[in-house]
């Protein structure tokens, strides 16, 4: 942003900088009204809405306007920063999303690559419609399906027996320390393949002499995957990562509710559903206001963290 | 690259806004509620007042009413007068409604925003909706009075008295609200049974089951003769207590207050957790599954339609009559039925709980009601016997016909579709779906219960007790005992299958400690204080 021609504009009068934007805008009058509906939707449903943030500050019921509600400054926040199951869920949001990103940001890419790398014929279509699949079921159905696979009795058990690695089987949804590992694996199987699309479309750009001249010169397969595919795709990567990042504490709320029983309890609550069980379920809407309004900020933070580090790999910043 | 950046942040700053603008809708402003208009004269030309018949029946007015309803579920059927029960209300009436349908934050926006339904239904007594209701609702009392004194003929005076507020009045009504003349009547059915399969039962000799010796012999028995099935199970636990919390206690016949009528810690009850050290000894020998902890509702009710449970400890029947239906059918020798199962070691019998006086659904109507007299006719109409009857069995010789008994039975095709095509049901003939009025009353007019739990329910006969003194006595919503009694809930959640799956006695006694100090440092003392004083209230309710 800084490398932009903004400074330039900066250093000029108040009123020749007015008067440039003013001909800047007739100029583009088209492009202006293209946009306003955008802005007016944002400004409607995005930004009014911001005023609504006080009942974070407020005792709000559901038969309050936000005029009526009676204040209470600080105290929500003071009763969240207090309370055991919220920092609980902080603690298994930030570990549950540091997982994934470890893992799940990676395998998509990796998936990518072999994907690409694989000639075009049927056995490409069949490896992508499969691990497309996932995506298309809900956590309901996904959930149901772990909840029985991983049962005394289930499949992962009965794999593991036959294997003669284990000799009785174990509930391993109630194992509390395993939960995590649970909730980034399920999850990148779910995501993973559909999140190669993007990574796939910006492969298909690269202009396939770079590959020939490699080969010319002659690097092989993985050469070319680092010097030539992963380098192609720098920025998409970056993006990607910033909008994980900024997501980081948005953790699958379905996903949770699914998987999550009195026993893994402690490892499994993450904030979202923390923040749904006490503001939706119970109509305590001020407390759930106020930490998600915590979360929030947070989230602005590590945005901001992401796009540091991806300038620095990109040496330019997405945002 | 500047209208990039732009693009960008703004897509920041919109995720960042999302949980703000998610929990608060659009933040209308409004008048708030608090109305004090006057209720609109009732001319002569409508009708005259006649204490000794319905309103519905005098009033002259011809044009349709119409009006709008909010029902604070998204699950409600909004179809309207295209089913027998509606259409035949309507047709009574003369009225159109339509139905709104959401979730506290949509009913926030009516308040918010002013404008009111016409007719408003919630579920929680407790809420601050129900009690704020003197700011926007017209009271019951009042309407009466004014327009249709035959309401009070078919209201039960028992749940006006309980939903009265401070000022007297009543401004709901419940549907499912139990009188202790409902609970004399031997109208309702127990819903909680401690089943076990007939096969299974017969195989190992019938043997008792009451003492947790008599219990933990039994489970030996079945485990050995029958090494594929789960020989003991309950309802699914994974974020409450399933069946094992309250429901066990009022089977065990724990306590609900202390003789100098204080609340009773029912949780620490030393009979009860006999029995949950009793379930814990069976865990170690595996005669109960980890799966019974991991089991989400439609697992267990698999289980259940698969007879893979031996024994059951079942917490609501009815909502269980499916799956047990669905075993049945294919294995009519090995049924579950319902035995007398664990009991109290101290002496006490069974105290079967079912719906109180606070009910389920609860009716309002509004200040901003367009015609609240035909608002007040529609109560009467709904809560009277006539109207519930219709609700429940739809229309003599349409969708039923009464036998010889005297029993109200479906037409062979409504109950075939009713077994075969439920959604299709729903939309065609809508019989015991419309339940804002509902009464389990109704129940004993018609023939058939699901077969499934005709045993269960006789063996429940005289064993339901009332608990009116300990219903709504939670904190209020938004305090802070309601959030701490929520954490407390959760904990003891999770404490209970610690304790029923924890390896040693020490282990059982630490964890219980456990909790016990959890509650200590979440303002138990404030929240038994609470209780206290809302059984105080009730008592005096009571009493009137």
């Amino acid at each position: 942003m800084k490398k932009g021609n903004s400074g330039k504009a900066q250093k000029a009068p108040v009123g020749a900088r007015a008067k440039r934007w003013l001909v800047d805008f007739r100029n583009q009058m088209p492009l202006q009204m293209m946009v306003l509906p955008g802005v007016a939707f944002m400004i409607v449903f995005n930004y009014i809405p911001i005023y609504g943030l006080k009942i974070a500050f407020q005792n709000y019921t559901v038969v309050d306007t936000l005029d009526t509600a009676r204040w209470v400054g600080m105290e929500n926040f003071r009763i969240i920063l207090t309370d055991k199951y919220f920092w609980d869920s902080v603690y298994n949001t930030l570990g549950i999303s540091l997982l994934k990103l470890l893992v799940g940001f990676v395998a998509p890419i990796l998936l990518a690559v072999m994907i690409y790398e694989l000639k075009d014929g049927i056995f490409k279509r069949v490896v992508q419609t499969i691990s497309y699949m996932p995506h298309f079921l809900s956590w309901i159905v996904l959930g149901g399906m772990l909840i029985s696979w991983l049962s005394t009795n289930g499949m992962f058990n009965s794999v593991l027996k036959s294997a003669g690695l284990i000799t009785e089987g174990k509930n391993i949804l109630l194992d509390a320390d395993k939960y995590w590992w649970i909730a980034v694996l399920s999850d990148v199987w779910k995501s993973a393949g559909w999140g190669t699309i993007l990574y796939l479309a910006s492969m298909a750009g690269i202009d396939p002499t770079y590959y020939e001249a490699a080969r010319i010169d002659g690097a092989g397969r993985i050469r070319q995957i680092w010097s030539i595919t992963l380098p192609l795709i720098k920025t998409i990567i970056g993006l990607n990562f910033i909008l994980t990042v900024s997501g980081l504490l948005g953790s699958n709320l379905d996903q949770t509710l699914v998987l999550m029983n009195t026993q893994n309890q402690p490892r499994a609550e993450v904030i979202n559903s923390y923040v749904y069980r006490m503001g939706i379920s119970q109509g305590d809407f001020s407390y759930a206001t106020a930490a998600g309004l915590g979360v929030s900020i947070v989230s602005v933070v590590l945005l901001v963290i992401a796009n540091k580090l991806t300038s620095r790999m990109n040496e330019r910043s997405v945002l | 690259m500047k209208r990039e950046a732009r693009h960008y942040l703004t897509i920041g700053m919109a995720a960042a806004t999302a949980a703000g603008v998610l929990l608060t809708g659009c933040g209308g402003s409004g008048s708030g509620g608090s109305k004090t208009g006057k209720l609109p004269e009732l001319s002569e030309d409508r009708y005259v007042l006649d204490a000794s018949k319905p309103a519905w029946q005098l009033d002259k007015k011809s044009e349709t009413t119409e009006l709008t309803w909010y029902v604070n579920a998204d699950w409600w059927n909004t179809d309207w007068g295209t089913d027998t029960v509606t259409r035949q209300v309507k047709k009574d009436l003369n009225i159109d409604i339509t139905f709104i349908t959401g979730d506290d934050t949509k009913l926030n926006t009516f308040f918010a925003g002013g404008d009111k339904p016409d007719i408003i239904t919630i579920f929680d007594a407790n809420s601050s909706v129900a009690q704020s209701a003197a700011n926007w609702a017209w009271s019951l009392n009042e309407l009466a009075d004014a327009y249709d004194p035959y309401f009070y003929e078919v209201a039960s005076k028992d749940t006006m008295n309980w939903f009265s507020l401070e000022d007297d009045k009543t401004y709901g009504y419940p549907d499912y609200s139990n009188g202790q003349e409902v609970y004399d009547s031997n109208l309702l059915k127990a819903t909680t049974a401690f089943a076990v399969r007939k096969d299974v039962y017969a195989a190992i000799g019938e043997p008792e089951m009451g003492t947790p010796d008599q219990f933990l012999d039994a489970l030996r028995k079945i485990k050995e003769q029958f090494p594929d099935l789960i020989p003991f199970g309950s309802n699914s636990m994974t974020d409450s207590t399933g069946s094992l919390g309250a429901d066990l206690q009022n089977f065990l016949g724990v306590p609900i207050e202390n003789e100098d009528g204080t609340w009773y810690d029912r949780n620490m009850d030393e009979d009860y957790l006999t029995w949950i050290r009793t379930l814990n000894a069976a865990y170690k020998e595996g005669l109960i599954s980890d799966d019974n902890f991991s089991d989400d509702g439609t697992a267990h009710e698999d289980k259940v339609k698969t007879g893979k449970y031996a024994c059951l400890f079942i917490g609501g029947t009815p909502q269980r009559s499916g799956p047990l239906q669905v075993w049945r059918s294919s294995n009519p020798e090995a049924e579950y039925i319902a035995i007398d199962g664990p009991q109290s070691t101290v002496g006490h019998g069974p105290t079967l709980s079912q719906a109180g006086l606070s009910g389920w659904m609860i009716n309002y109507i509004s200040k901003d009601c367009k015609d609240p007299i035909k608002a007040i006719e529609i109560f009467t109409y709904l809560i009277s016997d006539y109207g519930g009857l219709i609700c429940k069995y739809g229309v003599e010789g349409e969708t039923y016909t009464i036998n010889g008994d005297g029993k109200y039975e479906l037409l062979p095709e409504v109950k075939e579709m009713q077994q075969n095509d439920n959604e299709q049901f729903k939309k065609v003939y809508r019989l015991s779906e419309f339940i804002v009025f509902g009464h389990d009353k109704y129940d004993s007019y018609g023939a058939d219960v699901s077969e499934s739990i005709v045993q269960m329910q006789k063996w429940g006969e005289g064993k339901l007790k009332t608990q009116f003194i300990i219903e709504n006595i939670n904190p209020d919503q938004g305090t802070a005992e309601a959030r701490s009694k929520s954490a407390i809930d959760t904990n003891w959640n999770t404490t209970l299958t610690s304790l029923i799956r924890c390896g040693s006695d020490a282990e059982f006694d630490q964890l219980l400690a456990d909790h016990v100090s959890f509650r200590e440092q979440n303002n138990w003392d404030s929240i038994v204080a609470s209780y206290n004083e809302k059984m105080e209230r009730n008592r005096q309710k009571l009493e009137q």
